[in-house]
């Protein structure tokens, strides 16, 4: 009885692949490497990152290098607002870092064309907007740390001790610091909001691809966006505090010798930075006290219904 | 209370900002460092809550309170599907997170999974607002490709301000075991056959139509029968062409010797010969036991590990659990192997040897010692080369010179009277065992 020769094709049984009975053609598998040389290929060789001297410096990369999914609205609201402040910032900016003092305004009256260290001011603030602008609509953080750097740089002056502006004059005092107090909280919250832009796309781009998930999301940006009120209003008064130290201390010691206290209103270091720094020695020690007495920690008990013998 | 980069750069920024403020005379600057070092004294004062270092308190207090007040009342309870599983198979995931404080929290869960699982189904990584005395509850899937005892846990939570400035860290040592079987593939037949049928005490009948030597049954012939087995007193009798069926020769002992020495894992990771040697060995296993016969394994590595011959169900996990744990390490040579176990083997037994049957000098005479002794010897040998030559690790030189000696000691083995079949990547272990064979 003539049996039927079996075929040895055998791709219908194993998804579509030839399975072998007998040893392959070793010649023919070989074959197929390409380019003929012995280089290793470099698929072959795995992704190891080395890092940069920077990178070694902060401990990774300085700059993330994620790729975001399209800004959804939340996204989309910082960046809003990151935009608002950046405007709002650039005309304090404007305001209150006059070009005098600057070391771009010292090179064009060294070479006798002063209207270069303007332009260079105006360039450099308009510089900062751009670059920010850029970096808030396409969640680029490179062209966001440029934009910090600028804001800073543009400030980078030797002023006289008292508070001036160039451009324009506020005849009292008090609103000339709370524009001082303002622009600084501002560049603070110009940080702290293009930094939200890259954190919560990255959030965001983690939940669409179903590694993180979120439970609660409102609630969770409800804190943030509560968090963004009431840090600047602290930060702000702690500023101005330190600001009119002189004020508060004049009016401290008021209550016991008025001509000391006018001594001290009246004094000019109290009135120049070390003034300042004085006040800002003084209000950080006291910060440091509630540290110390763990304040924060027993409130934080209290709240928490944990006793003492809970411990 | 642990710093971020993000902290530690808005303070350096913050100090940088105001000593260069003095210097330069410059209220701006100062300001700007005045405002940054609030906003982070007042981010540290809400998440540096009940700080041990600061409250001065012994090193032993700060064991049970090392992620500070707020992490204290957080619990977790974890429950998988499954403690047992093969191979691509999944396990279903619940952790129970309950916070038993009277204040909600923003809490980052991270339950940490091994790091060659994979998720199917859900995420491990949530970000959640607890309320207050509340408990949730987090379900995913994670698929197991490899072999191995694993560990879930422990559950990793993170609470921190919400410009992520400050952050405290617990983990919850909520732990869950469980194991991951190589997966098997159904054979319809091994070609394995024992020289020696139920001679042995604890031979068992099988009482199964098949290749043996006793007679079982009558039945019709259909085509493709052997000649031989026509019986032709019953087809005078009958008229109709009868043959005989004999019944299957119960294989008393099969013994599976698995290579897991460190070359054998040579590859990679999920494609190399101690993977397949495990599928493998637990695929014969599984169809050995499932014939009634008995199955004893021997893994060697640095130590010589063996399962002893027995058989059912229970032998299968037995032996399944041993091949879950086999790990690569160590070079003890199969004549080593061969020695230790001759002597307990019963003569004629069929022994399939699972071994790349690279980097030992001794297999030559280990397999020549089993032949002089009469075993029906298999070997089903995966390749590295061939893994390494799919993964493109190896050249094409080496890669010849390298198979030409591995061709050159088959067909020493093959000379020896052994079955050796050189087990490509993609081939079905059936395929191997069939080709091993000849046919």
């Amino acid at each position: 009885m003539a049996q039927q020769r079996v075929s040895k094709d055998t791709s219908h049984l194993y998804d579509g692949k030839v399975v072998r009975s007998s040893a392959p053609s070793r010649k023919a598998l070989a074959a197929k490497m390409t380019g003929g040389s012995t280089e290793i290929p470099k698929d072959a060789i795995p992704d190891v990152h080395i890092p940069s001297f920077v990178e070694s410096l902060f401990g990774g990369p300085l700059i993330p290098k994620m790729k975001f999914l399209p800004a959804d609205k939340m996204v989309q609201t910082l960046q809003m607002w990151s935009g608002a402040v950046m405007i709002m910032l650039g005309v304090l900016t404007y305001i209150v870092t006059p070009v005098s003092g600057t070391a771009w305004f010292s090179f064009s009256e060294m070479i006798g064309v002063e209207v270069l260290g303007l332009a260079i001011h105006l360039l450099l603030v308009l510089s900062a907007i751009g670059c920010g602008f850029w970096g808030i609509f396409s969640r680029d953080s490179r062209f966001i740390l440029i934009s910090y750097v600028l804001f800073i740089v543009v400030s980078f002056r030797f002023a006289a001790s008292k508070v001036s502006f160039e451009w324009l004059v506020f005849e009292d005092e008090l609103i000339q610091k709370i524009a001082l107090v303002a622009y600084a909280v501002l560049l603070v919250m110009y940080i702290e909001l293009t930094n939200g832009v890259i954190r919560f796309s990255m959030l965001d781009t983690s939940i669409r691809t179903g590694e993180v998930y979120v439970m609660n999301v409102k609630k969770v940006l409800t804190k943030y966006h509560i968090s963004l009120v009431i840090t600047p209003l602290i930060a702000a008064a702690v500023a101005t505090i330190t600001l009119l130290f002189k004020d508060v201390i004049s009016g401290a010691v008021g209550i016991f010798s008025e001509i000391t206290a006018l001594r001290l209103e009246e004094s000019v270091e109290l009135e120049s930075v070390y003034g300042v720094a004085l006040g800002t020695m003084i209000v950080f020690l006291l910060v440091a006290v509630v540290f110390v007495a763990d304040l924060p920690g027993r409130y934080q008990k209290m709240r928490e219904g944990i006793s003492s013998t809970d411990e | 209370m642990a710093w971020s980069r993000k902290s530690a750069m808005f303070g350096s920024l913050a100090i940088a900002l105001y000593l260069l403020g003095l210097t330069l005379r410059n209220h701006q600057l100062v300001t700007v460092a005045v405002v940054l070092l609030s906003f982070l004294t007042w981010a540290a004062l809400r998440a540096a809550h009940a700080d041990v270092s600061a409250s001065g308190r012994r090193m032993e207090e700060r064991v049970d309170e090392e992620a500070g007040v707020s992490l204290s009342r957080l619990e977790a309870m974890r429950k998988l599907s499954t403690a047992r599983v093969f191979e691509d198979g999944t396990v279903d995931v619940t952790l129970k997170i309950q916070n038993m404080s009277p204040l909600s929290k923003v809490l980052e869960v991270r339950d940490s999974l091994p790091e060659v699982m994979r998720i199917k189904q859900g995420a491990n990584y949530i970000l959640m607002e607890l309320g207050p005395r509340r408990e949730t509850v987090i379900e995913y899937t994670a698929e197991c490709p490899l072999r191995g005892f694993y560990t879930v846990g422990p559950v990793c939570i993170r609470i921190q301000d919400s410009f992520g400035l400050f952050h405290k860290e617990k983990e919850l040592h909520v732990y869950d075991d469980f194991l991951v079987f190589p997966k098997t593939e159904d054979l319809k037949d091994a070609f394995v056959k024992s020289k020696v049928p139920k001679i042995f005490t604890g031979a068992v009948n099988i009482r199964q139509p098949g290749p043996g030597s006793e007679f079982y049954n009558l039945r019709e012939y259909i085509a493709g029968d052997p000649m031989k087995s026509i019986n032709w007193s019953a087809y005078a009798r009958t008229g109709k062409l009868m043959v005989n069926e004999r019944e299957r020769d119960a294989v008393s002992d099969i013994i599976l010797i698995l290579d897991s020495r460190a070359v054998a894992e040579t590859g990679p990771v999920s494609r190399n010969s101690l993977v397949y040697g495990t599928r493998g060995a637990a695929s014969l296993a599984s169809f050995f036991l499932a014939r009634r016969d008995s199955v004893g394994l021997v893994s060697y590595s640095d130590e010589i590990l063996s399962v002893d011959r027995d058989t059912g169900k229970k032998q299968l996990y037995v032996i399944l659990t041993k091949l879950a744990g086999a790990m690569a390490r160590g070079s003890t040579p199969m004549q080593v192997v061969t020695n230790r176990i001759l002597p307990h083997i019963n003569k004629g037994s069929p022994i399939i040897i699972l071994s790349c049957l690279e980097d030992d000098p001794t297999i030559v005479a280990a397999v020549r010692d089993l032949r002089a002794r009469d075993f029906d010897t298999t070997i089903l040998s995966p390749s590295s080369l061939e893994f390494e030559f799919d993964a493109r690790r190896l050249d094409r030189t080496g890669y010849e010179v390298l198979k030409t000696e591995r061709d050159i000691l088959i067909s020493e083995l093959r000379g020896l009277g052994a079955f050796v079949m050189d087990w490509e990547p993609d081939m079905m272990l059936s395929t191997a065992l069939a080709g091993a064979r000849g046919f």
